[in-house]
């Protein structure tokens, strides 16, 4: 059963808010419902009002910073944000060019593409379900989606704008200017933008997939094959021991030697918590729809999922900060088969969160 | 042995601190210079406490001038981290009655380990013991269904009426608690009992004692290494190994565990891995499914700690080592806790 949960909307919502409204400011959200409780939960002279918001089974209670409560108003216009790319200094690459929603949220090359074409030196990570990660990028350096959302939009080889910049040209545009008075009660301001960015991508989930409806006990949710490859990734396989909980990562650090090759190595973590056992560690990602967001690694540097197994069987590549937890797993080919089913069957969502751009101002 | 520093009183700067800060109780190092000190046991006769430390198992003995004597010698040296790296031996021990020392190892790789139970008298033998003196043997637990590659890394020990529970870090997937059942007194096979990562979903079982009602274990689970705040408190039912009870603490990496048998506050240290300097010793208060953790001492890499006969607290920590020299401590709480 999908988890339901209220969400206070004091501070942003001065009149009760109507089904019909929310479905018309959600348009392409086709997999989010919003709806209100009823007047008489209201309290009466308090101008607020509750809404609930549907999470996919399978996945936690999505936690919204105090500072940052969920509107429909704010997603939306994040949503907006998030596809323009007038946000970038050639007005060509949005957070979309290189997290597109038909690509598992990332963009299905090794390596980012920003302005003037120019090459990032690590995958996209995808967006889904970041609302549960403790730190945003690959190395962790930031922990909030709100801090996040303003580091590509500054990056030179990104989106290679300075913050006032894009402030000063969304604050040109009527249509942004006044949906942030209306949702933050400022003209355009950076940290309103890290702000309405971080409650779009909030919404977008990935859960209620067959894993989720077997271990509610619909014992037939998943094929024998995705069974057995199950089975294996709790098991044999040892994905679990970094790939665990219901957003499939322990939210920390792992060296598994993936560019460990390289004569200068990218140290990953290391670069910001200067902990020497971090070098050549990168975040663990998500696996929830992971069959949508080839190729793999924080380098993109794997190019299938029987690849990334294939790995993981050699005992990944061994270097001085090897995470302890990576040595050879001996599995055989229908064991690796079997794995890479229960990945793609078994994690993909029922309703993929397959936003389409929404009109821009 | 008798420590240069022992009885060096380290006097909280917080003590001079301005009015509304709660003053940190005063403290007595009684023991320094030890290798990565990281387990506490009383013997309840004379009032001894056994340190587990890097290079074998120590009898601290009490009094004026406290002394340390190595009671149990000759183990490996395994190596715990990627940087900062620590040496580690046997990592954890416990009473059986008042004449059986339990030793868990942590000298050797995975599915090697083992855990000792070590006759001891009332003091410490002319030449240290080694494993070959072992009263019981417990373990290994080899690679096979339960544990991909064997379990290691023992820690922490309870003893309860009926059985022997020591935390595991091997297989990481699981998480496991071994059990050692008793039966006229002897220890019998250590099996794979709990698996705490399934049930909590978070990495590392490490401190473990019993409920003061004895009805419960109580586990930390320490978390990722790298990853703060993730440290979380549990219980579960000893006879069957059911969850009871998950909190998160806030805390970063809790490495033990023990409750005041004065007050029956619960107490622990938190290594704090990624952020040392906010590591210490805390009072963890439980009120239904919240737990709020207070600081009680500042402290350097604790690693673990236990009430005394005398009714204080002794905690050891790694501290930070200077030219490579040991610098673990134990330290008593002067105060009432």
């Amino acid at each position: 059963m999908p988890r339901r949960f209220g969400l206070s909307f004091s501070l942003y919502s001065p009149r009760l808010l109507s089904c019909a409204s929310l479905v018309l400011m959600l348009g392409g959200f086709g997999y989010m419902s919003f709806s209100p409780i009823s007047a008489e939960d209201k309290p009466p002279i308090e101008k607020s009002s509750i809404i609930v918001f549907k999470v996919p089974s399978g996945l936690p209670e999505i936690i919204h910073p105090a500072d940052n409560p969920i509107t429909p108003e704010k997603v939306a216009l994040g949503a907006q944000l998030y596809f323009d790319p007038r946000l970038s200094s050639d007005g060509k690459v949005s957070c979309a060019s290189c997290h597109d929603p038909a690509k598992g949220w990332s963009n299905g090359e090794a390596v980012a593409t920003g302005v003037n074409g120019l090459k990032g030196g690590r995958s996209a990570p995808t967006v889904l379900n970041t609302a549960f990660q403790v730190f945003q990028f690959w190395d962790g350096r930031m922990n909030t989606l709100e801090e996040q959302a303003l580091g590509p939009i500054q990056n030179p080889i990104e989106m290679n704008m300075t913050l006032p910049e894009v402030v000063k040209r969304l604050n040109g545009i009527p249509g942004y200017k006044s949906q942030f008075q209306k949702v933050f009660k400022t003209d355009v301001t950076s940290e309103g933008i890290g702000k309405a960015i971080a409650a779009f991508e909030r919404t977008v989930l990935s859960g209620d997939s067959p894993y989720d409806r077997f271990t509610a006990g619909d014992a037939k949710a998943l094929s024998p094959a995705a069974e057995r490859g199950r089975d294996l990734f709790f098991g044999a396989a040892r994905c679990s021991s970094c790939h665990s909980g219901p957003n499939f990562t322990d939210n920390a650090f792992h060296n598994i030697g993936i560019g460990m090759h390289h004569k200068e190595p990218d140290h990953g973590r290391y670069a910001s918590s200067k902990l020497e056992g971090d070098k050549g560690a990168f975040k663990t990602p998500t696996l929830r729809d992971i069959a949508r967001s080839a190729p793999y690694m924080h380098d993109g540097s794997l190019k299938t999922l029987e690849e990334v197994v294939a790995h993981y069987n050699k005992g990944g590549f061994p270097n001085e900060y090897l995470d302890e937890e990576i040595f050879p797993l001996k599995l055989t080919k229908e064991q690796i088969a079997d794995l890479v089913t229960f990945m793609k069957e078994g994690l993909s969502s029922s309703k993929y969160p397959d936003v389409k751009p929404p009109k821009l101002p | 042995m008798i420590f240069k520093n022992a009885w060096l009183v380290a006097v909280s700067a917080s003590l001079m601190c301005a009015v509304g800060f709660a003053a940190e109780p005063k403290t007595t190092v009684v023991a320094d210079g030890i290798d990565n000190p990281s387990g506490l046991a009383v013997q309840q006769s004379t009032g001894d406490i056994f340190v587990a430390a890097h290079t074998g198992v120590y009898r601290l003995v009490l009094g004026a001038k406290p002394t340390l004597h190595k009671e149990v010698g000759d183990f490996a040296t395994d190596i715990y981290g990627k940087g900062p790296k620590y040496n580690i031996g046997p990592l954890g021990v416990g009473m059986l009655g008042d004449d059986h020392l339990i030793v868990a190892d942590g000298s050797n790789p995975d599915e090697k380990e083992v855990v000792l139970v070590m006759p001891v008298g009332k003091a410490a033998p002319k030449a240290p013991h080694t494993a070959k003196d072992a009263a019981f043997v417990l373990g290994p637990i080899k690679a096979g269904k339960d544990s991909a590659k064997g379990e290691g890394n023992y820690y922490g020990v309870a003893v309860g009426h009926h059985a022997i529970f020591i935390t595991c870090n091997g297989d990481d997937t699981k998480g496991w608690i071994a059990k050692s059942e008793l039966k006229e007194h002897k220890p019998g096979e250590l099996k794979p009992f709990i698996a705490t990562k399934l049930a909590t979903n978070v990495d590392a079982p490490v401190g473990i004692t019993f409920s003061p009602d004895s009805k419960h274990l109580v586990v930390s689970q320490m978390g990722e290494m790298n990853v703060p705040n993730d440290s979380l408190l549990t219980t579960y039912n000893p006879d069957d190994g059911k969850s009871i009870k998950i909190w998160k603490t806030g805390l970063h990496d809790i490495a033990g565990l023990a409750y005041s048998p004065k007050t029956g506050k619960l107490y622990v240290v938190d290594f704090a891995w990624v952020k040392t300097s906010e590591g210490g010793l805390f009072e963890l208060t439980v009120e239904g499914d919240k737990v709020t953790a207070t600081k009680v001492l500042s402290l350097d890499k604790p690693t673990s700690l236990t009430f005394g006969k005398d009714g204080h607290l002794y905690i050891t920590e790694f501290g930070t080592s200077k030219d490579n020299k040991p610098a673990g401590k134990i330290i008593r709480v002067d105060a009432d806790l």
